[in-house]
């Protein structure tokens, strides 16, 4: 609780402050739990693709129709400006977590290369997937359904940054400002290589 | 029996005026990955008249449903809710946007194209109807 507490701090702050990113970066690293999520051509992806490289996740539904969509293609112009401020192998990926694999599972990996063709969209069992919400601080509830059988999931927007070792090291929150989160991306890289380098 | 057909006329022409009063502007569609069964049209809706409009209905050709919704963020939490009217005022445009209300597409008859629209009928609690085609384009956002 007390994290949570100190990075809502930390997220206001700068709201009041100034227009800058909506993003925060974590005084402890957070490890993540094993995990291997999978999409339906049975590609894998578990902890070890998360090393050697910068990884943002963001997690969503498929049957979302506007805010998902519209946060992945602002991620696209996020990640393109990034390109232009980091060394290319920093550059980083991005995946999309579906927390609704009953409905996506069979189809989710088409999703997110929509957005760019490096993107990448995959799914997981339940458990999997609530233990990964649960340690990088999100939320989702599937709601009731209606009538027709469909249901709407509620989930948090904020997007994990995850660092070359594997741990959560940051959240950004939309909307994603291409400059301005190339600039806290490219930031937060440069207190990685320090800290890495003591 | 004439007095009926003054009525109707009366009527027609009020509703012809009203509808004039609102104005549909800039309708699209996103182009939405394949398989994916809700998409969302986004639009400017104007009222250039002096009384409140409410728009109360929206149907699409070519999706199984239509409905007027609503994303909202709280406490970092991006959720979704159906509306059933939606007011615009007078000399007020109200813009669907991402992130906002939308024209909530379920279930596409087939798959969708670049360039292909998809005709939007909106009803308005006065009587008005206006038909609007929307276009299926790119998604342009964050640029």
């Amino acid at each position: 609780m007390k994290r949570i507490l100190s990075i809502c701090a930390l997220i206001c702050a700068p709201i009041i402050t100034s227009a800058q990113v909506q993003g925060v970066m974590l005084d402890t690293p957070v490890d993540l739990p094993d995990f291997t999520f999978s999409d339906e051509n049975n590609a894998e992806y578990s902890n070890g693709d998360l090393t050697d490289k910068w990884t943002i996740i963001m997690i969503g539904f498929l049957t979302c129709p506007d805010v998902c969509p519209f946060t992945l293609g602002n991620l696209e112009a996020a990640v393109a400006e990034t390109g232009m401020r980091v060394r290319p192998d920093n550059v980083p990926n991005v995946w999309f977590l579906s927390v609704d694999p009953d409905r996506d599972s069979e189809y989710v990996s088409e999703y997110a290369p929509f957005f760019h063709p490096d993107f990448r969209s995959m799914t997981g069992e339940r458990d999997q997937i609530d233990a990964f919400i649960e340690a990088t601080d999100g939320f989702y509830r599937l709601m009731p359904p209606d009538s027709t059988g469909y249901y709407e999931v509620q989930h948090s927007s904020a997007v994990s940054v995850i660092a070359p070792d594997g741990t959560l090291r940051a959240k950004l929150q939309p909307p994603f400002d291409p400059g301005l989160t190339a600039e806290f991306l490219a930031r937060l890289q440069l207190t990685y290589r320090k800290e890495q380098s003591q | 029996m004439k007095p009926y057909l003054v009525t109707l006329t009366l009527a027609l022409g009020a509703t012809a005026a009203s509808a004039e009063e609102m104005q549909i502007e800039g309708a699209y569609v996103p182009i939405a990955p394949p398989g994916v069964i809700a998409h969302a049209a986004y639009l400017a809706l104007e009222n250039t008249g002096d009384t409140t409009r409410s728009l109360i209905g929206v149907s699409a050709n070519g999706y199984g449903m239509a409905h007027l919704h609503q994303s909202a963020e709280s406490d970092g939490v991006a959720t979704m809710s159906m509306i059933h009217q939606l007011d615009i005022a007078p000399r007020q445009t109200v813009k669907l946007q991402p992130g906002g209300f939308h024209i909530m597409l379920m279930r596409p008859n087939g798959p969708t194209a670049i360039g292909d629209t998809v005709p939007l009928t909106f009803t308005f609690a006065n009587g008005a109807v206006i038909n609007v085609d929307a276009t299926i384009r790119h998604c342009d956002a964050g640029s």
